[in-house]
């Protein structure tokens, strides 16, 4: 009896522990991406790229991730998607490298080049905080600038050491931490504002207004990038407002671009 | 050897006869007759010059043969005669003119025949003239002569009822009386023509003026500068009146209609500023094409389109040169646009535009040179195209196929060995372990960190206890008054309890002294009093004056009178002294809440 019972728990066990074992094998990213990995070599790119979306879709990345989607997108000559990957692959550290050397590629394979207008000095350093540094981060570092200086204020007040060096010494660390919390607060507003996207279809016209019918302001090509307007854009559905990198605003459809 | 000799003289005389029957046969081409007449509107009566113009390289010429002239007399059949030699670049040529007198003797539009003339054997007819015979006194008593000044400026225009981006040919045309002569003229800067692009021909050699009549009027005219006009939208639109200022004078005699246009400077010189009429121009839409291929050119054009080269390299440029050459808006056209095979890369295309503006015409080329770049081998195509443009004359749009366009392009050995971004891809994917993130669903949001507002409220309470804590200490040195204040029940808690001490060590008298001071001086300094000088009285009186409680008040009094009076009581015990100094310590205690 008791061994009967005993054989019973054991097999209930090893059943429970075979299959919950085995459903965490099937959820694994590492897992998923292997599988999704061994499909590339075998040349079967939408089989792996039905994988690799399944990771995306849950959220858990990597650049290897994203530069072997768009590795894959490249070969399937899906080039605007491609980039869009090689783009989101080249905001790792460890694809980086890679991940230019592809986008370089790739650039040279469009069809239509666009001219770029150079960027304003306050936007590249808004990017360079956004890309390097980071909101939070900077925002971390303005508090703590912060802190510092009212506490060698506090000291100005009460030593009798060194007096003016100390109030000036305090007021600059405040005035620093009011510039990077500043800072701080614009990149995360620039943030979470604009994004770039980048065009995946043929070719699609940009139009003054969000309508078919509206005039149209320029022609974009695959692979153009476009930085959207996350506010204006709120108004519509179906479409985005874009700036274009020669300067030029219109409206996109939503299922031209892929945002990143 | 027979046969050599022969064909050697064959050619000697074959090159003899090229060499000298050439220049020969190309004077014979060059000799031009032409007729004109002094002016085509004349009054009956009026005297009028028919000349008869040769000009060319020949030997002999004969007198022109006169024809019959109906309804004019012929004065004379000698003519006047003037003749010049020109040599210009081993080239001689000879102009012979002759000048016969006509009188018109009846009102109507007649032609002045065809003029013959012999010149070298061969016979050379001039074209006929139009002239315009009009009544004097008919003409005279018009309404509209006496309305029209001596000298006006008008805006003429090729046509009135153009198509969009049709080339209108506008004279500005100076008027003047016989009698004026105009010495210079100087056009008003500023002039706009408004829907129009406007391109100022040229014109060769200085105005001339012609005599015409104006409703029996006789003016003469001169076209001072020309014009092309484009009008760039459909509907009425207004040429505004172009201005010019002259410089005019009245002549001694103006009746020669051959004189120069300007004339030498004289005293009665003075200078006007004259006006054109606006002129409006119905420009009416060009008629809907069907198709895309219409370029936005409208006169009449030749177009063509050619590749550089039918075979290259990946990646060295072709140019496809696409090219518009004729009269009309050339400026104002588009370059059409090619269906370009898979796997080329276009640049912008350039453009270059000649104009050409003599021959009171704007003519010339526009050419749009695309470069492309192929990525990879293969041979391409770029399909046969379309192009149309608006021919104005004849009313129609004409159509010209531009011929397809075949070329190679093979691999770039160079390429290959030197750029791997020429041919192969650069990466490979990862397969092996990769680290990775969760991605956050949600966007941070700053205001929404704990740290944020933590590190942002700690140093603001510690700064204001900090300041509130700096102020008291400033205020402390720097406030007497609220330093004795602050520190008044310290010092007579601290006299009190000397007070106690003093007592236990048997000197009774110090003792109540210090009670005393203990009070007194806690008074003094809430109050900011005077430390010394004052009587008991003295205290009890700013008491009173702070409406301090009565009871209170005369606790205070009782004790410094027993402190007063204790020096007369010599069975004073220590333990009285303590009861005063308990009855003290209560009382301050009391006046420090409202003190």
């Amino acid at each position: 009896m008791f061994t009967n019972r005993f054989s019973k728990i054991f097999l209930f066990l090893f059943l429970f522990g075979g299959f919950t074992t085995l459903s965490f094998a099937q959820q694994n990213p590492q897992a998923l991406f292997d599988d999704a990995n061994e499909m590339i070599q075998k040349d079967n790119y939408q089989q792996a790229l039905s994988l690799y979306q399944k990771l995306e879709d849950r959220n858990t990345v990597s650049g290897a991730l994203y530069l072997n989607m768009g590795i894959s997108y490249q070969r399937i000559d899906s080039l605007g998607v491609a980039k869009y990957y090689f783009l989101k692959a080249s905001q790792f550290e460890e694809t980086e490298q890679q991940a230019k050397k592809a986008l370089e590629f790739v650039e040279s394979r469009f069809s239509r080049q666009s001219a770029v207008l150079p960027k304003l000095p306050w936007d590249i350093a808004t990017d360079w905080l956004q890309e390097h540094v980071g909101a939070q981060n900077l925002l971390l570092i303005g508090i703590i600038t912060l802190n510092i200086g009212i506490f060698i204020f506090i000291a100005y007040w009460f030593l009798q050491v060194y007096p003016n060096a100390l109030r000036i010494v305090g007021l600059s660390f405040v005035v620093a931490a009011l510039f990077i919390i500043t800072s701080s607060f614009y990149t995360q507003y620039i943030s979470d504002r604009y994004s770039k996207a980048v065009m995946v279809t043929e070719k699609v016209p940009v139009l003054e207004e969000p309508s078919e019918e509206a005039s149209i302001v320029s022609r974009a090509y695959e692979g153009y990038t476009f930085t959207v307007d996350h506010r204006r854009s709120q108004s519509e559905q179906e479409w985005t407002y874009v700036r274009m990198s020669n300067g030029l605003y219109g409206w996109i459809p939503n299922s031209e671009i892929l945002i990143l | 050897m027979r046969k050599i000799g022969k064909a050697f003289y064959t050619v000697g005389f074959f090159l003899v006869f090229v060499l000298l029957g050439s220049p020969f046969s190309w004077a014979q081409s060059n000799v031009s007759v032409e007729a004109s007449l002094s002016q085509t509107t004349v009054y009956t009566g009026e005297r009028v010059s028919l000349s008869i113009s040769i000009s060319g390289n020949f030997n002999n010429v004969s007198r022109p043969e006169l024809p019959q002239f109906e309804n004019f007399r012929l004065l004379s059949d000698n003519p006047s005669t003037s003749r010049s030699y020109r040599y210009v670049n081993g080239q001689s040529t000879v102009s012979y003119t002759y000048s016969y007198y006509l009188i018109a003797q009846k009102q109507g539009e007649y032609q002045i025949p065809s003029v013959s003339v012999s010149i070298d054997g061969e016979t050379y007819t001039t074209d006929t003239i139009p002239v315009n015979v009009i009544d004097q006194s008919e003409s005279a008593t018009s309404d509209d002569s006496s309305g029209r000044p001596d000298i006006f400026l008008k805006l003429e225009v090729s046509d009135k009822q153009p198509v969009t981006g049709q080339q209108v040919i506008t004279d500005v045309i100076l008027y003047f009386r016989d009698g004026l002569e105009v010495n210079s003229y100087q056009p008003v800067p500023g002039w706009k023509a408004e829907g129009f692009w406007k391109e100022e021909l040229e014109n060769s050699g200085r105005p001339r003026a012609e005599s015409t009549v104006l409703n029996g009027i006789r003016y003469r005219k001169a076209r001072l500068l020309q014009f092309s006009l484009f009008p760039t939208k459909s509907g009425e639109l207004e040429i505004s009146p172009y201005k010019i200022v002259v410089a005019v004078r009245s002549a001694r005699s103006g009746n020669d209609p051959f004189s120069s246009f300007f004339s030498g400077f004289g005293s009665n010189q003075r200078e006007v500023e004259l006006s054109s009429d606006p002129i409006t121009v119905d420009v009416q839409s060009l008629s809907p094409t069907d198709d895309a291929t219409y370029i936005g050119a409208v006169g009449n054009f030749d177009i063509s389109r050619s590749i550089s080269t039918s075979n290259a390299l990946v990646g060295e440029s072709i140019e496809i040169e696409t090219r518009v050459r004729g009269s009309g808006n050339i400026p104002l056209i588009s370059k059409p646009n090619y269906n370009l095979p898979e796997g080329l890369e276009i640049y912008e295309p350039q453009e270059n535009t000649r104009l050409n503006r003599r021959n009171s015409t704007i003519s010339g080329s526009k050419s749009f040179t695309d470069v492309i770049i192929a990525r990879s081998p293969g041979n391409y195509t770029i399909p046969a195209k379309k192009v149309s443009y608006y021919n104005a004359s004849r009313n129609q749009y004409i159509t010209t196929t531009l011929e397809a366009l075949t070329f190679s392009i093979d691999e770039n050995p160079e390429a290959i060995a030197g750029s791997e971004s020429s041919g192969q891809f650069p990466v490979s994917p990862i397969t092996g372990l990769a680290s990775w993130v969760v991605l956050s669903p949600e966007p941070a949001n700053l205001l929404g960190l704990w740290w944020f507002w933590t590190g942002l409220i700690i140093p603001l309470i510690i700064g204001g206890g900090a300041y509130w804590r700096k102020s008291y200490a400033d205020k402390m040195e720097t406030d007497t008054a609220f330093a004795r204040s602050v520190k008044a029940s310290d010092k007579a808690q601290q006299r009190l309890e000397d007070a106690v001490d003093v007592s236990e060590q048997g000197d009774i008298k110090q003792a109540y002294n210090l009670l005393q001071k203990a009070i007194t001086g806690f008074i003094s300094d809430r109050l900011n009093m005077p430390e010394a000088g004052l009587s008991n009285q003295d205290y009890i009186d700013a008491l009173k004056e702070q409406n301090i409680e009565e009871n209170l008040v005369k606790n205070v009094h009782m004790l410094l009178e027993k402190c007063a009076t204790i020096s007369y009581a010599p069975d004073t015990t220590h333990a009285y002294l303590k009861s005063h100094v308990g009855l003290a310590e209560s009382t301050l205690e009391k006046l420090q809440k409202v003190l």
